[in-house]
């Protein structure tokens, strides 16, 4: 089969409205969003505390964010499905090979990269309006909400990219979702078996859908920046 | 605490960074409701000065009796906009004022058609009014000002000038430094002259620029 025939045949199955191809998309966006509004409601906060609090050992912590920020995903997919296959300390709460399994081996991933996004950001933005706060001897209550206020569309920008990573992402799902179909298939784990299988058209679909998400992620972030930098409240 | 002669109090101060004093044995005394002026070279000392005054900077030695810190406010000669509307920004430097106000501020700086403009992309003269009736707007007991006409026109320095006196002539004790000698002749009741992290000179500003009594001053003053 030709690449322009799989083509053909991917865009057409997109229009049938094929439900096993529907199902895979609608689990990959409810695993990812789940696992990335988990991640954000951790690493965001621990990326402000990280910025703008010093504590002995914050290098330390630091250093390890980074070094977990460029673990390879299949490794975290290994040490969740240590954590929690049958022999592992949380094998009682029978949970590998479901889409929560997936779930928290996303959210390990994301953790990482929006917490040092976020330092970065509130680092950035603390160290410019740190001599007004101090002046005003603002209490850290209302400094952690103003640099919420000040930073949200930046932080909106976080989430984009964390659930760009997340949802292109292949080798911890499969490792601890098992790639079951009608229960843990995803478009990245789909595509990869049913590339193996031959079955290009299917897996361009996916392809095409996961590339469709990504434009649009990166339209959207677009268009943020562009409101961004006409009212100049860019971090 | 301060008596009702003095608004501060600043009792042999220093600051030292790697064995070398960046501001030594300060003594001085400011009055309320007066315009004091801290001249100097560049880095005599003049921002860190206020700074510590401000209580921004901790003292390493000396002690300094002020007003309470929320009785207090600084104008930096870079002001600090937050990523918010002009209008915003005021509410957050000066929270809990009414609309007519809020207006009559802006109407004070000729400001009122910016107010909804993002505060970074106001002028850099624009963005001084603004951090200035900001300031203002809380009525403190003390207000420093770094630079206060760094960046602006003749007719922005003449504005923010008559705010400075009217708020001074309500009761509100002025710091500030300035490197607009004309400036200083015009608004200054006191003058404090610094020359490497010491103070040379405390004197009224008009014996200070007629006859200024340190060698040092008189060195500045011939060429600026």
């Amino acid at each position: 089969m030709d690449l322009l025939t799989s083509f053909h045949l991917a865009v057409s199955l997109l229009f049938s409205g094929d439900a096993d191809l529907y199902e895979i998309i609608f689990l990959s966006l409810r695993v990812s969003l789940t696992s990335v509004s988990a991640a954000l409601c951790i690493g965001v906060p621990l990326g402000a505390f990280l910025a703008s609090i010093v504590f002995p050992g914050r290098a330390a912590v630091i250093i390890l964010i980074n070094t977990l920020l460029s673990m390879p995903p299949v490794v975290i997919g290994l040490l969740v499905y240590m954590l929690i296959s049958r022999a592992g300390p949380f094998g009682f709460l029978d949970l590998l090979y479901s889409p929560t399994a997936m779930i928290i081996a996303q959210f390990l991933l994301i953790v990482p990269l929006s917490t040092a996004l976020s330092r970065q950001l509130f680092e950035h933005l603390h160290h410019e309006y740190n001599p007004l706060f101090s002046s005003l001897r603002l209490s850290l209550w209302r400094r952690i909400i103003a640099l919420l206020v000040d930073a949200k569309l930046s932080l909106v920008t976080i989430g984009l990219v964390s659930f760009g990573r997340a949802i292109s992402e292949v080798g911890a799902v499969i490792l601890v979702g098992g790639n079951i179909k009608h229960a843990t298939r995803v478009m990245t784990s789909a595509i990869a078996l049913e590339t193996s299988r031959g079955e290009l058209a299917f897996a361009l679909a996916l392809g095409i859908v996961l590339l469709i998400i990504a434009l649009g992620v990166n339209l959207f972030s677009a268009a943020l920046r562009a409101r961004m930098d006409k009212a100049d409240i860019n971090v | 605490m301060s008596s009702r002669m003095s608004c501060l109090i600043a009792n042999e101060v220093s600051v030292i960074r790697e064995e070398h004093y960046l501001l030594k044995d300060i003594s001085l005394e400011i009055k309320p409701a007066t315009i004091t002026l801290i001249l100097g070279h560049n880095g005599a000392g003049k921002t860190l000065l206020m700074q510590v005054l401000h209580g921004l900077t901790l003292p390493d030695e000396g002690v300094i009796d002020s007003p309470p810190a929320s009785r207090q406010r600084m104008v930096f000669q870079k002001p600090i906009m937050l990523r918010r509307t002009a209008l915003q920004y005021f509410n957050f430097v000066c929270p809990g004022l009414s609309i007519p106000d809020q207006h009559h501020w802006f109407d004070s700086a000729q400001l009122t058609s910016r107010m909804d403009a993002p505060a970074r992309r106001l002028s850099g003269g624009e963005q001084q009014k603004l951090a200035l009736i900001g300031a203002l707007a809380a009525q403190p007991e003390i207000l420093f000002l770094d630079e206060p006409a760094a960046s602006l026109d003749v007719e922005a320095t003449m504005l923010s000038e008559s705010l400075i006196s009217e708020a001074c002539d309500a009761g509100t004790t002025i710091i500030m430094t300035s490197h607009n000698r004309a400036q200083a002749a015009r608004l200054a009741d006191q003058v404090i002259f610094m020359d490497q992290g010491c103070v040379k000179e405390q004197s009224d500003a008009k014996t200070f620029f007629r006859a200024p009594q340190s060698d040092a001053g008189r060195h500045y003053l011939a060429f600026t």
